[in-house]
């Protein structure tokens, strides 16, 4: 793909993409539009400053939080191009249609996203501080901070079976198990 | 070429048509199907045969991502008969946010809930609407392909600009578009460069008339009149073809005008059947001088970048200008930047204060085959704009003129122009949005971040 955005999307490497994740070429071309489209100085790479002008996710809580998961595990040095903004995509395809799965949009690939969305420094358990930093981006300040401590160590108390203060992966999907993570991550790719 | 111009300014001041340019364009019509028809031909034939080929084009407004129905983020109040202030509407999306979400919690394991307000709990899956909305937003979202020419066209007008990606796609198109190229820029540019020089001449040909010709009357007098010529030979320069539809509601004087924005063109093309008085920031260069040029035929109100800030001087301003008689209507575009055409977004205010005048909506919709006039301030600057509008095959507007309507009496500034806003949009088939074009060039304030920790923190608290 290179670093120069104004090379346009090659035919084999659209055939490679379009295999490996299972995007039709429609939506590859759709999604790369897209991504010239945020990408406005055309280097050929989206920074953090890209993804925040966006207005909706600017005022989502989690914007800030969403992007820092894209940039540091998809990306690096706060830039990404666009084989893996469209491999990150490729996650979140749905997965229900036996055809339709890769080995990117399982529904265990979607739950770790999300749990990655708290365990910011990877050693795959949310502690108690990783939750209280989402809790209070989720409700501001319309929580008290003593109030917001009791409801992570309520939360953490609750899933926490092995005893160690902290959440791990396997507890984390026992926990989703009865939503229908596969469904409420996933989002449908027009062409 | 003399004659030619001479003939374009008779026809100008006369109003008439000599239907040349409505025969161009169907031709052209003509030439596009046929061309789109060779592209798709070759296209399906490199399409893999898996993929079950669409034969429904995509249309310029087609999402990329089918939003769900449970986003808890709602900017949209797409309902033009809720009345009342903007309260209503938190209350009303809290409601479904609840219903929606409330389905999901029913799946989950419900542990037993205290009923008082200090047993908030928190589920680790609650962050998952947001993520997911979050990702849609990235992928597909409603603001930031506002401020862009408007995606790919089911109909290719042979014009590299709007293609997507140019491929090589037949022998035939790669000529047809050539020759396209060169009736463009070798034939009917320098005809237009003429139309426009013309066009210049008369303004300042006009000016000296009316500076130096006796009688304080004269400039609102000759004024409308000039104006409107002015602006027939500025749309023949641009190949506009443009269709009025209800001329009964026609802007009149002491009235205000407003309409959604494109395009610099909005102008000409509003101008052609109505004079206006213009009312905007002053700006410096070749806009500048088109200004105070324009000044001397209409009152038009211009302020200072630093007054502009100062709504009420700018509404005082306005309201003078009402109470006089004869003067030309308001035209103003309340949007405060071009959008690309596909929706309408935030009215500001500050005209829909000034209750003692009626306002006139007017709905401007382009046709993008021909042409698109979207200007995109970020990408290219007036100049190079104004050429490639000079290069384009044709503008073809339609330009609906709606009823006038008045502010209700519990209605206030706000609500009145979402309203208008809505009618705009109905007539024009435009989608309706509540966010601020400001947003092309500023970053949401942090007051909306902060309303939706408090709707989250609301859903917890009601569960």
């Amino acid at each position: 793909m290179g670093s120069n955005a104004s090379i346009m999307l090659q035919q084999e490497d659209l055939q490679n993409i379009c295999q490996q994740t299972g995007f039709t070429t429609k939506q590859v071309q759709r999604l790369y539009s897209r991504f010239k489209t945020l990408d406005k100085r055309d280097c050929g790479f989206l920074t953090r400053e890209d993804l925040l002008c966006i207005p909706e996710v600017n005022i989502n809580p989690l914007g800030e939080r969403l992007i820092d998961v894209i940039m540091n595990d998809y990306g690096e040095n706060n830039k990404i191009n666009f084989k893996q903004f469209i491999f990150l995509l490729a996650k979140f395809r749905h997965g229900k249609v036996k055809a339709s799965t890769t080995e990117f949009n399982t529904r265990e690939c979607k739950l770790r996203f999300l749990f990655d969305m708290y365990d910011r420094n990877h050693d795959m358990k949310i502690d108690r501080n990783e939750l209280l930093e989402v809790l209070k981006m989720m409700v501001g300040g319309n929580i008290h901070e003593e109030q917001i401590a009791t409801i992570a160590d309520h939360t953490i108390s609750e899933l926490d079976k092995d005893g160690d203060k902290s959440i791990t992966f396997e507890e984390f999907c026992k926990t989703l198990e009865r939503i229908d993570a596969d469904d409420k991550m996933s989002m449908k790719f027009l062409s | 070429m003399i004659s030619i111009a001479a003939l374009v300014l008779a026809l100008a001041a006369m109003n008439c048509s000599l239907g040349v340019r409505s025969l161009y364009v169907r031709i052209l019509g003509f030439i596009f199907d046929y061309a789109t028809k060779i592209k798709n031909d070759k296209e399906l034939s490199n399409e893999s045969s898996d993929e079950p080929s669409t034969s429904t084009p995509n249309s310029s407004t087609s999402n990329l991502v089918e939003r769900s129905s449970d986003d808890p983020i709602e900017m949209t109040s797409d309902t033009p008969l809720v009345s009342g202030s903007t309260k209503n509407d938190e209350t009303k999306s809290n409601e479904t946010n609840e219903t929606s979400l409330e389905t999901a919690l029913d799946v989950q394991q419900k542990v037993s809930r205290g009923s008082s307000q200090s047993d908030i709990q928190f589920r680790l899956g609650d962050i998952m609407d947001y993520t997911r909305q979050g990702l849609e937003a990235i992928v597909d979202d409603e603001v930031t392909k506002r401020f862009s020419s408007a995606e790919e066209m089911a109909v290719w007008n042979l014009l590299t600009r709007t293609q997507q990606q140019h491929e090589y796609f037949s022998l035939r198109i790669t000529a047809l578009w050539f020759l396209g190229f060169c009736v463009r820029y070798f034939i009917l540019f320098p005809f237009r460069l003429c139309l426009f020089i013309l066009a210049i001449l008369w303004m300042l040909c006009s000016a000296v008339f009316l500076k130096y010709f006796p009688g304080k009357n004269a400039k609102l007098r000759y004024g409308f009149y000039i104006n409107i010529v002015l602006h027939r030979i500025l749309s023949r320069v641009f190949s506009a073809i443009i269709t009025y539809h209800n001329t009964e509601h026609r802007a009149k004087s002491g009235s205000i005008c407003v309409a959604n924005h494109t395009s610099p063109i909005d102008v000409i093309i509003l101008s052609t059947d109505n004079s206006f008085s213009m009312i905007g920031q002053k700006h410096g260069g070749f806009f500048g001088m088109v200004q105070r040029t324009l000044s001397n035929t209409a009152n038009h109100i211009w302020f200072e970048r630093s007054e502009a800030k100062d709504r009420h001087m700018v509404a005082e301003k306005m309201r003078e200008h009402i109470q006089v008689k004869d003067n030309l209507p308001i035209l103003i575009f309340p949007e405060g930047t071009c959008i690309n055409n596909t929706s309408v977004m935030m009215f500001k205010k500050g005209c829909f204060e000034i209750t003692e005048a009626p306002i006139y909506p007017v709905a401007i919709k382009y046709d993008n085959r021909f042409g698109d006039a979207f200007w995109n301030s970020s990408k290219h600057d007036l100049f190079q704009y104004l050429i490639l509008m000079m290069t384009s095959w044709a503008i073809v507007v339609d330009v609906y003129y709606l009823p006038p309507m008045t502010i209700k009496e519990n209605e206030n500034s706000v609500d009145f122009a979402r309203r208008v806003k809505a009618v705009i949009a109905k007539q024009g088939g435009f989608v309706d949005l509540e966010w601020d074009g400001g947003l092309k060039r500023a970053l949401p304030k942090e007051d909306f971040k902060q309303k939706e920790q408090r709707k989250f923190y609301e859903m917890l608290k009601t569960e």
